[in-house]
């Protein structure tokens, strides 16, 4: 399944119609493990066809600068605005997905969105995972999109 | 005179951007109301005169479907406009939530554009 293309398209189209900052989005990351430097996550489960995990992750500058222009207010902290936008933007992008897979006939269910924040996290891709991480990178800096998926 | 828009939507982020995508709209509305989920639209339907509603699908406790479910047996809100705005936008959901009264759906991400042209007719 073509997991990348179908998150770069959704991904580009939110940013564009509802944040207004211009997105980059780059090629998935090769197979290793690399310190993303991370504070905030949004994850969303989707269940159905197949199962995955979408997580969107982002330093905190990152996510603040997000946050701030999804609210059209200045955020200074990893509140529960901050969390609730990126929350929003995980939702927002596995209905993408959703809608995009049933086109082809793969019919998936949404969980509810949840977002978490602490310290620096490293991301471990294996050689051979079923797995696609990508960076996107706005002027305050770059975040991940990760989606982690597997078969029924 | 303008209207009154109720939005219904658990994330706090959304009701803002719905409600700045209203303004941007062009849509006279007077009083802009908001619940985070389906129970509480009731309640604020029964306390207020609300001319259209706008709601989620996916919430925690009374969902966008269940909602519709229990204002259709409530003759007093029963005919109030919802527009469904949701990622869930497959025809299956669809289908469902206008079986029980939805008058229209807007997928997120949306535009002020895309809600003029669906909440336009309805006003």
């Amino acid at each position: 399944m073509e997991f990348y293309p179908k998150l770069k398209a959704s991904i580009e189209e939110i940013f564009a119609t509802m944040i207004f900052l211009d997105l980059t989005a780059a090629e998935p990351l090769a197979a290793g493990t690399e310190d993303l430097g991370c504070h905030v996550s949004a994850m969303i489960g989707l269940s159905g066809d197949f199962n995955a995990l979408l997580g969107i992750h982002c330093p905190a500058k990152v996510g603040l600068a997000i946050g701030s222009a999804m609210l059209g207010m200045e955020l200074e902290e990893i509140d529960d605005d901050t969390k609730d936008a990126l929350g929003e933007i995980s939702n927002m992008l596995a209905g993408g997905i959703k809608e995009s897979f049933a086109g082809e006939n793969v019919n998936l269910l949404l969980a509810l969105p949840t977002t978490i924040s602490g310290k620096s996290y490293k991301i471990n891709t294996p050689s051979g995972s079923q797995r696609v991480i990508f960076p996107c990178e706005i002027e305050a800096g770059r975040f991940y999109i990760d989606f982690k998926y597997s078969p029924r | 005179m303008g209207k009154t828009v109720l939005i219904v939507d658990d994330s706090n982020t959304m009701r803002k951007i719905v409600s700045r995508a209203l303004r941007q709209a062009g849509i006279d509305f007077s009083e802009i109301l908001e619940a985070s989920d389906g129970q509480e639209a009731l309640d604020v339907l029964a306390k207020n005169k609300v001319d259209i509603v706008l709601s989620d699908i996916n919430m925690p406790n009374m969902t966008g479907l269940e909602f519709l479910k229990a204002k259709a047996e409530n003759a007093a809100i029963k005919d109030i406009p919802v527009v469904m705005i949701s990622t869930e936008t497959g025809a299956d959901i669809i289908d469902q939530a206008k079986a029980l009264g939805a008058k229209g759906a807007v997928k997120k991400p949306f535009t002020p554009d895309l809600i003029n042209e669906t909440l336009g007719p309805l006003l």
